[in-house]
């Protein structure tokens, strides 16, 4: 039963089952949620790691006689401007997207919690200074950073995981100082302080820890964040150089040649950063309920 | 409230002097230095010690450092390395333009949120905010690149009915207001959608709440309609955190339209940066950069201002 605002009124008696009903159906629906990101995830990464296995024509092999084929069965996803067979480039692309943003990610993370923490567990003063620094710096949006240092050189695969991972982590290390600040003074932490507990043995075993759910949750977002990213970077043509290929690479080429209404550039290539993001969300958004439900 | 304005302007401050002094670090950790990039990577010793010479580059940092304040202070900026003009000049051209683009994509995204979240708000709970929901979780792993190739492909390519890019149309003599706007229309709705998923949510989340509060109880038990409690009373409280979330949400706009201008071509700032970077104009992109950082400070300084206004509370925190 609920009235206008659709708010559930408790009437006496049925108010029990009805609980449990919607906890039920909540818990179905993060459930859902978590099982579809995982199975999205296990998609994109088995298309872009077991793929080359499975599909072995050359994502590189130039067929003169077909370039910009539409899909047909000798080239299941057509081929490019000088003949390149798509699937082969999606997936060479996927293998190229992931093996930049997942270590990229890591990075930002490992990053993020190091300056979070020493925000949190400094000083006030010098909490003050990392914290007006850290604002100065969220300022600037992070692809506008990620332009400025890929103009300075042509990024490979490795520049390229550096220079992810060095310019996304300040969203997270104010998101773990915030939550480092308000777990600092808890009970149990000023009670391991009063046993002599140091800063970084506080920092390591009750902070982080009492913190792993959130820490958990935002790493999953930080890889959707690190492939959207990278996809952008190369969309603009600054990241990966050709003749290797990342999702980004294939929209931009598939946008160049668009008068030509070559929609099987765009579409897969597309759908597969989307694909990736969302898994990441999905899984994020559904640990974030479990989460939020066992505490 | 006078108070309130002063110890915000002085964080605003402090937090440019620190973007300016990043920027400057920035500039200067190119390797070898600017003169590399105008003068390209195989440049003799001599040439780039000429150079360096010319440009100041050859003095000591701390000394450059503030000779960098002295001009940012007197607005000058320096020269294009590529097109030999005034930076202010260029990016003065270019501004204008994404300020359209801006303003034109922020009313659509609040326009939308609010009607969006209202409904969310409302059906907290049932199948029409479970449904709003997972559209927005869709529409946030969207990138705003795919989505404007999708828009050129189908309305540019397929359909012809709006322009696949530009600003005008170079074959008429006198572009119109319409024309403009012919052109306005696919960019505005890719950076408007982009900002629709994450404010219609937060608003979404925030009339929710409000619906559940004391005051609406009151409202409601002393006979006031629903829809006089909603657009009256919590439409107004839900409103307030938007104002800061727009204000956050700044620099996320930006780096989309970056994108997006590129992908419709469009003549604004984040092209201009594109432009820049491809061919390492650094007096320009550091401009740009600047100028990015300073509108983001400046927008939140805005934000807490409106909310100051908003809310008689937030003048003495």
């Amino acid at each position: 039963m609920s009235n206008a605002l659709g708010q559930t009124i408790h009437a006496p008696g049925g108010a029990l089952r009805r609980s449990a009903a919607e906890r039920a159906a909540n818990w179905l629906g993060d459930r859902g949620t978590l099982v579809t990101g995982v199975a999205l995830a296990a998609i994109v990464v088995l298309f872009s790691l077991i793929g080359p296995y499975l599909y072995t024509a050359s994502p590189y092999a130039i067929h003169g006689h077909h370039a910009l084929e539409a899909p047909s069965a000798a080239f299941p996803l057509g081929t490019d401007q000088i003949g390149r067979d798509e699937l082969a480039r999606l997936i060479a692309g996927g293998y190229a997207t992931l093996i930049v943003s997942i270590p990229a990610a890591v990075l930002t993370f490992l990053l993020g919690i190091t300056y979070g923490l020493a925000a949190a567990l400094s000083p006030s003063w010098f909490d003050k200074v990392l914290m007006r620094v850290l604002d100065a710096i969220l300022a600037l949006p992070g692809l506008v950073v990620l332009i400025f240092f890929s103009a300075l050189f042509t990024p490979g695969t490795f520049e390229l995981i550096l220079l992810l991972g060095l310019t996304s982590w300040p969203g997270l290390a104010r998101i773990v100082r915030n939550e480092a600040i308000a777990q600092r003074n808890r009970d149990f932490i000023l009670a391991t302080r009063q046993f002599g507990g140091g800063t970084w043995y506080i920092a390591r075993a009750h902070i982080l820890r009492v913190m792993a759910p959130i820490l958990v949750v935002n790493a999953t977002f930080l890889v959707g964040d690190s492939v959207l990213a990278l996809s952008g970077l190369s969309f603009l043509g600054l990241g990966l150089q050709p003749p290797y290929t990342s999702w980004g690479g294939l929209l931009q080429t598939g946008l160049n040649l668009i008068a030509l209404d070559p929609w099987w550039m765009i579409l897969p290539a597309g759908l597969m950063i989307f694909l990736s993001i969302m898994a990441a969300n999905l899984i994020g958004q559904g640990l974030l309920a479990r989460f939020g439900a066992a505490r | 409230m006078l108070r309130m304005i002063a110890n915000r302007l002085a964080t605003a401050i402090l937090s440019l002097a620190i973007l300016i002094t990043i920027v400057f670090f920035m500039t200067h950790a190119t390797p070898g230095g600017p003169a590399f990039s105008i003068l390209g990577q195989k440049a003799t010793p001599q040439a780039v010690q000429q150079l360096n010479a010319r440009l100041g580059l050859a003095a000591p940092l701390w000394q450059q450092y503030l000779l960098w304040w002295w001009h940012l202070l007197q607005g000058r900026l320096g020269y294009s390395y590529l097109l030999n003009r005034p930076v202010t000049q260029l990016v003065g051209d270019y501004m204008m333009n994404t300020l359209a683009l801006y303003v034109g994509a922020i009313l659509l995204s609040l326009v939308l949120s609010i009607g969006i979240g209202l409904v969310q708000g409302v059906t907290y709970g049932r199948w029409p905010a479970r449904l709003i929901g997972a559209l927005q979780l869709s529409l946030y792993a969207l990138p705003t690149f795919f989505v404007g190739t999708m828009f050129i492909l189908y309305f540019g390519v397929k359909w012809g009915v709006l322009p696949t890019g530009g600003i005008t149309n170079l074959r008429l003599e006198q572009p119109g207001l319409l024309d403009y706007g012919r052109h306005l229309a696919l960019p505005v709705l890719t950076i408007g959608l982009l900002g629709v998923s994450g404010l219609s949510r937060y608003f979404g989340t925030s009339v929710h709440e409000e619906l559940g509060k004391d005051y609406v109880r009151t409202a409601l038990a002393k006979g006031l309609t629903f829809r006089a409690v909603l657009f009256k009373h919590v439409l107004r409280n839900a409103l307030r955190p938007l104002v800061t979330i727009l204000g956050l949400a700044f620099p996320g706009i930006f780096a989309g339209s970056v994108l997006v201008e590129t992908v419709f071509n469009y003549p604004g700032l984040g092209y201009l940066l594109w432009r820049s970077a491809l061919s390492q104009d650094y007096p320009v992109i550091s401009a740009i950069v600047l100028l990015i950082g300073a509108l983001t400070v400046i927008g939140n300084l805005l934000a807490d201002l409106v909310n100051g206004l908003l809310d008689p509370r937030e003048r003495y925190e």
